[in-house]
């Protein structure tokens, strides 16, 4: 039972639910700011994405008479569920290590096709030309970008896993490995998986340069289109918690360096920052790719830094 | 609960209807979200695209008689609780256009109007304080 318990606790408290929740809007905030600021606008308050969603979930929740009603409706729910358990799959260096009972990388990377899932499935329930649309691109957009991030997970694995060919899927083992025999940030071996993992966080965030499938100026949010309140809310809730993990996963796979004491946590925080200050400035100095130049830069650039990463990291073990 | 309704009412978010107008209010709309001295975004408001998502809604332009039909569609397609804010004079009495055969306006004649700001077109901080307006009314109903 305590053992079921603790299990129920990290998807819901920490550092699932709440905490994940909490601090996945606390970077939007941080990011609509920051934004702001380098258009040298005043820009929302820090807690605006809060109270967007307090808003929302106070108002009315329409279904237009085209769409798939079923389907329309149990999709925002199924999304934000799949990435409060992604939540806490990963492991936070230092505070938290997920219960193997909980899954693997394995079932991580199927839980962060979820959200890609839902999207595509939302845009086609929804009945609106936009969302088709929208649809279809996101579907390119996550052929593209899920090559390369399987590779760069792989070569963490292979890096990790010791010299006997072994290949770890524990996220937990590739952090402890970090932390005994130093990150993999100061690794030559993995400095193109790096890469190829900072072209994803783009890319699996939806921002741009990668935000095609949701481009407000051309599909007006696309899959988003028909949504509103509660269940446009929920999927607010899922994109902020799938940065949460993303982020997550990129402290764990390159720099889980940390004290083994509670200050771990404001370490893990400070790594954030970074992180997501990269994908703000990212965001607001470049212009939208179509999606046939985003799928073209995928299958170029990530595919073979990441493919580099696997090699080197093969033939050096 | 007021709690609840006070943080809500912190995150408008606007939506532009174009009621067949000159485009000369739509680009002091514009100018509002896009001019570091006007930033409509430190009120909560966001510009959204879908009526979907709308709170409050910005019309513009003397309501022509070929989009009359779009335009009353499109407004009862968002979600309660809204608040219609009548931008630039067109839409409040038919400004230059008025009594021409091709105008169905004023708007308030087909649309609960909340708010009128006046102006050919008005000045940005006209519609921010239009818009600010429309806030408060929008938090009664919330």
């Amino acid at each position: 039972m305590p053992e079921s318990l603790a299990l129920l606790l990290s998807v819901a408290i920490f550092p699932g639910g709440v905490f994940a929740l909490g601090l996945g809007l606390g970077l939007k905030g941080i990011d609509r700011r920051v934004a702001a600021r380098l258009q040298r606008r005043v820009g929302p308050p820090l807690l605006q994405p809060f109270f967007d969603l307090i808003k929302l979930s106070r108002k009315q929740t329409t279904v237009p008479d085209t769409s798939c009603r079923p389907l329309f409706l149990a999709l925002p729910p199924v999304g934000a569920a799949s990435m409060l358990l992604a939540a806490a799959l990963v492991p936070i260096p230092g505070i938290y290590a997920p219960d193997p009972m909980l899954g693997d990388m394995l079932v991580l990377f199927y839980l962060l096709v979820v959200p890609g899932m839902v999207l595509m499935l939302a845009g086609s329930a929804s009945g609106s030309p936009f969302g088709a649309i929208g649809f279809s691109r996101e579907m390119m957009l996550m052929l593209a970008y899920e090559t390369p991030i399987v590779l760069v997970l792989v070569t963490a694995g292979i890096r990790a896993g010791g010299g006997d060919g072994a290949i770890t899927l524990s996220l937990t083992e590739i952090m402890h490995h970090q932390q005994t025999h130093g990150a993999f940030l100061f690794d030559p071996v993995m400095w193109p998986a790096l890469l190829a993992f900072a072209a994803f966080l783009p890319a699996n965030l939806g921002t741009i340069p990668f935000d095609t499938p949701e481009a407000e100026t051309e599909v007006l949010d696309g899959p988003l289109l028909e949504y509103s309140g509660a269940a446009l809310g929920l999927f607010k809730a899922m994109s902020a918690l799938k940065a949460v993990v993303v982020l997550n996963l990129g402290v764990c796979l390159f720099f889980p360096t940390a004290p083994a004491n509670p200050s771990a946590l404001l370490v893990h925080l400070v790594k954030l920052l970074p992180m997501a200050a990269g994908v703000t400035v990212l965001r607001v100095s470049m212009g939208r790719m179509r999606v046939d130049q985003a799928f073209r830069f995928f299958f170029k650039w990530p595919l073979a830094l990441a493919a580099a990463s696997v090699t080197a990291a093969i033939l050096s073990r | 609960m007021s709690l609840i309704r006070t943080l809500s009412s912190r995150s408008p978010w606007l939506y532009r209807i174009n009621a067949g107008s000159c485009n000369g209010c739509d680009v002091e709309l514009a100018t509002t979200a896009c001019i570091p001295r006007y930033d409509v975004e430190r009120l909560g408001c966001q510009y959204c695209g879908s009526p979907r998502h709308a709170d409050i809604v910005l019309i513009t332009g003397p309501l022509t008689a070929r989009v009359k039909d779009k335009v009353l569609r499109l407004f009862a397609e968002i979600p309660e609780p809204k608040v219609t804010v009548a931008v630039g004079i067109c839409p409040i009495s038919g400004g230059i256009f008025r009594e021409s055969y091709a105008v169905c306006g004023p708007i308030d004649h087909y649309l609960p109007v909340d708010v009128n700001v006046p102006g050919c077109p008005p000045r940005p901080q006209a519609i921010l304080e239009g818009v600010a307006k429309a806030i408060e009314i929008w938090k009664s109903r919330l």
